[in-house]
């Protein structure tokens, strides 16, 4: 197959799964997602364009989007993006594989994958995106598809919370990214990441904005602090989800995007910022990790951890051991994930406090669950060893205050690393007496992440899996790719990462009083309260306003409506007033006298029935007025309408209940009838104003077309059914939509609260 | 210039207001009822006046009336019907669900998609307290 093809393929084959997955899932339940795996199929096939991107010539592809203003879907699979999009297929995979097991029979599995696969597409779409406008497009869609499947169990009040405040944060770092590519568009004069050119828009005044909207974008995606607060939340996502989306991909995004436009921040004090950032949220997260009791709510703080490692290492430049530790982290972090799901699935609970032995009853979980968590405490032989190295090695180049960080981070990593496995070890406990091991296609996809944890770790080796991995994006972030290895020698970074063990072991030893102490120096307002707090604010803000500009009550609310329509009318039409007055012919004062007569006993009927018959009086009146204009299709209808609704309403009427005479005090009466006064009186004005005719009439086109276009003699007719069909087509639409509406109404009364005091009181009225 | 029928329109219209500010929602629809018998009757004046030609049926000899106004009307007097009747529908409906017709009452009815007050953030304040191995430690 030809290299852009499959690169399309790579986005375009999930997008169209997402498409196909409800029906699948419909019938095949939750097995559907063996099947719907081999989407992925193309991503992983991008090995092949491996070699080239080696070389640094990556493979190029665009589709025609929107050819009127030149926008087309680039792709541009250079090395460092085809990494990532192999992790991002390669993960996706083995997780449907999971999903498969792990989603139980009730669940609306089609839905599940569906949005899971249309998630995997928008990642792939991002990574390897090249045009700013797609990247910020699926930059969205991973938001988008990100708030389904944390609210994928949405009747529940924490997934709804979650989803809502992922998707509020997330999109405001969405603003922020479309703000900055706007400008980085305009500065850098090209649409295309890899056509800007660095040195013209760090000339430019445009240059500081952009790159701030462009960090804030990352930080928000990446959950830096502090918008690091909506990625523990997003746990009420299905386990898998939190696996693929907030551990190995989505929330790289962030990393990937400062990675890429890395060749901007070089040698701009933005890498200084960054660093701070990142580190600051590498200590944050795993302060707050070491105290979680949730097995999930853990590894989501040692994910925003992870992450500010990642950040700080990218944005200071040291895009080597960032990309070594981004891909140890997706492989192990998505393993233990993955562990927690079958641990949660098995034992029943997620509570550290409550588990423990569990190594016994799950044997082969635990043997997959501890290469993963001492990868992520840095031990050797593990991946996690060599990125923890590579890192000190790079901080100790950036001074003082940034190594006490990174050493302190890591020794907190150490220590939850090593809470983690306490579910495995020690005396049994469990609520649920009949734990056993899960079948081999539940954690059969672990394997695989596992074996990369071991591999990245024992045979690291430029040849190997390992150094072949990050040697792939030597080209594109323009760094040489030095040698992995487990033993450099005695080294200032190898006595680091023995102090850290050391620290670690302690801080781990002393863990339940540490806890008690964290909990002690607690404040009582977090980033947390300042979320809900500002939503709080902002929708009293907008209750403010509504109340403010609508008018505190309804009726206040159409009265200044109803003022503006008459001063408006009023202030306008005073200067057309024509003069001359003409005889009005004596049938139409009779049907006047009807109407008006009809008016006034509307306004003063006491009972809703005589008040419906005063009305249909007028509504009668206008059938005439109809035949006395020379409308005989307006009156026939008219007439129609009149009976129709009058039936109505007397069909409802027993369930409805009297008419109150809700009394308005006498001013607001007063009021009432001045407004209505003023908007007679423009009534009045306008029609009199316009009986002059000001343009030509258009009557004639019709009544010399009718018969030769239209073939009908009754003009009104053809110019519904011909001349404007397409109106009268929408408007039986329109009725089609209230008769099910008004069904779909009725049928509700079944479920309602059935009250008989309408038909009680109709009763005693009409008799 | 004619001022009977105009000044009929602008009566119904009016009335209609009035009974549009009205507190009882069926007030309120019999209201709008009214203002779109005034509009009706408005549409057929504009540009036109009380109009003395034949009716556009041409079978009968001209001049003829203005056809084009009367089509108008016609699809105003079919949707007119079709928000009567939805009007009502949800009027009843309103009523069962809270035995009220009053029409401020109704607007003031607590939303029912309140905020939701379980906080799924294990770091929330409302939730910490109750996890973790500090549960038994001090607060």
């Amino acid at each position: 197959m030809n290299p852009e093809r499959l690169l399309l393929l790579t986005v375009l084959v999930p997008l169209f799964s997402a498409a196909l997955a409800p029906f699948l899932g419909g019938g095949l339940r939750a097995r559907a997602g063996w099947l719907l795996a081999a989407a992925f199929a193309p991503g992983i096939g991008l090995l092949a364009l491996a070699p080239q991107a080696r070389q640094g010539r990556p493979v190029e592809a665009a589709l025609a989007w929107v050819p009127s203003i030149d926008l087309e879907l680039a792709f541009r699979a250079d090395g460092f993006s085809l990494m990532f999009a192999l992790i991002t297929s390669a993960v996706g995979f083995l997780i449907l594989l999971y999903a498969a097991s792990y989603l139980g029979p009730g669940e609306r599995h089609g839905r599940f994958y569906s949005h899971l696969l249309l998630f995997g597409s928008a990642m792939l779409g991002l990574v390897l995106a090249d045009n700013l406008v797609a990247l910020l497009v699926f930059w969205e869609l991973t938001s988008i598809s990100s708030f389904l499947l944390i609210g994928f169990w949405g009747s529940r009040k924490p997934s709804q919370d979650g989803a809502l405040k992922a998707l509020v944060i997330t999109a405001l770092g969405g603003l922020a990214l479309l703000a900055a590519v706007v400008l980085l568009a305009l500065a850098g004069g090209s649409g295309r990441l890899s056509g800007l050119d660095a040195e013209v828009l760090r000339s430019s005044p445009v240059f500081v904005p952009a790159v701030v909207l462009l960090v804030i974008a990352a930080f928000a995606k990446s959950a830096q602090v502090p918008f690091h607060l909506w990625l523990p939340t997003a746990m009420e996502a299905p386990t898998p989800v939190s696996a693929y989306l907030h551990s190995a991909t989505m929330v790289k995004a962030g990393v990937v995007l400062i990675a890429k436009f890395g060749f901007l921040l070089q040698g701009t004090p933005f890498t200084t910022i960054i660093l701070f950032f990142g580190l600051a949220t590498l200590f944050w997260g795993g302060y707050l990790a070491l105290r979680q009791d949730d097995l999930k709510a853990l590894l989501a703080y040692s994910t925003v951890s992870q992450l500010g490692l990642m950040m700080a290492l990218y944005g200071s430049g040291h895009a080597f051991a960032a990309t070594v530790h981004l891909v140890n982290h997706a492989a192990f972090k998505a393993a233990l994930f993955l562990v927690v799901g079958i641990v949660d699935h098995k034992a029943g609970s997620r509570s550290i406090s409550a588990l423990g032995g569990l190594a016994r009853r799950l044997p082969v979980t635990a043997a997959l669950a501890i290469p993963a968590a001492l990868s992520m405490a840095a031990l050797p032989p593990f991946g996690g060893f060599i990125s923890k190295e590579l890192f000190y090695e790079g901080m100790l180049h950036e001074g003082l205050v940034p190594i006490v960080l990174a050493l302190t981070g890591s020794i907190l990593t150490f220590a939850y690393s090593l809470r983690f496995l306490t579910v495995f070890f020690g005396p049994y406990r469990c609520q649920n007496p009949n734990v056993h091991e899960a079948r081999f296609p539940f954690w059969l996809p672990l394997t695989p992440l596992v074996a990369a944890v071991l591999a990245f770790g024992l045979v690291p080796w430029q040849d190997t899996v390992a150094g072949w991995f990050t040697g792939l994006a030597a080209p594109s972030l323009g760094y040489q790719g030095a040698p992995l290895a487990l033993w450099h020698g005695p080294s200032l970074t190898l006595a680091l990462s023995v102090l850290t063990w050391l620290l670690g072991l302690a801080l781990f030893s002393i863990c339940a009083p540490f806890n008690r102490l964290q909990r002690a120096l607690t404040p009582p307002w977090n980033v947390n309260t300042l979320y809900y707090g500002s939503l709080e604010a902002l929708e009293r803000l907008a209750q403010g306003v509504t109340a403010l500009t609508q008018g505190a009550s309804f009726a206040t609310h159409l009265r200044f409506i109803w003022l503006a329509v008459a001063f408006i009318g009023a202030s306008v039409l005073w200067r057309f007033l024509p003069v001359g007055v003409e005889p009005v012919p004596l049938e139409v004062s009779a049907v006047a006298l009807l109407i008006l007569g009809g008016v006034a006993g509307v306004l003063a009927a006491q009972t809703r029935l005589s008040a419906l018959i005063f009305t249909s009086l007028a509504g009668f009146g206008s059938t005439l007025i109809f035949v006395v204009l020379r409308a005989p299709d307006l009156a026939l209808t008219q007439l129609l309408i009149e009976t129709v609704t009058v039936i109505l309403f007397l069909s409802v009427f027993r369930f409805l209940p009297l008419l109150t005479r809700y009394s308005r005090s006498r001013a607001v009466a007063g009021l009432d009838a001045v407004i209505a006064t003023a908007v007679a009186a423009t009534v009045f004005t306008l029609l009199v104003a316009v009986q002059t005719p000001v343009a030509p009439r258009i009557r004639d086109f019709f009544l010399e077309n009718s018969l030769p276009l239209g073939g009908g003699k009754n003009v009104v007719n053809v110019i519904l059914v011909d001349f404007r069909g397409y109106d009268t087509l929408g408007e039986i639409t329109v009725l089609g939509i209230v008769a099910v509406t008004v069904i779909a109404l009725l049928r509700l009364r079944a479920g309602g609260k059935p009250t008989v005091e309408g038909s009680g009181r109709e009763d005693r009225e009409t008799t | 210039m004619e001022l009977l029928l105009p000044l009929l329109a602008a009566t119904l219209i009016g009335a209609g207001v009035f009974l549009v500010l009205s507190r009882a929602l069926i007030r309120l629809i019999l209201g709008l009822s009214l203002i779109s018998y005034g509009a009706n009757l408005s549409i057929l004046l504009a540009g036109a006046g009380v109009a003395r030609d034949a009716p556009p049926l041409l079978d009968l000899a001209g001049p003829h009336n203005d056809p084009l106004p009367q089509a108008l009307i016609l699809t105003a007097i079919v949707i007119g019907f079709g928000t009567t009747a939805l009007l009502l529908v949800l009027a009843v409906r309103a009523y069962q669900a809270t035995g009220t017709d009053h029409v401020q009452e109704l607007v003031e009815r607590p939303d029912p998609m309140e905020p939701p007050e379980v906080f799924a953030d294990p770091e929330h304040p409302s939730v910490s307290p109750e996890i973790g191995p500090a549960r038994e430690g001090p607060r």
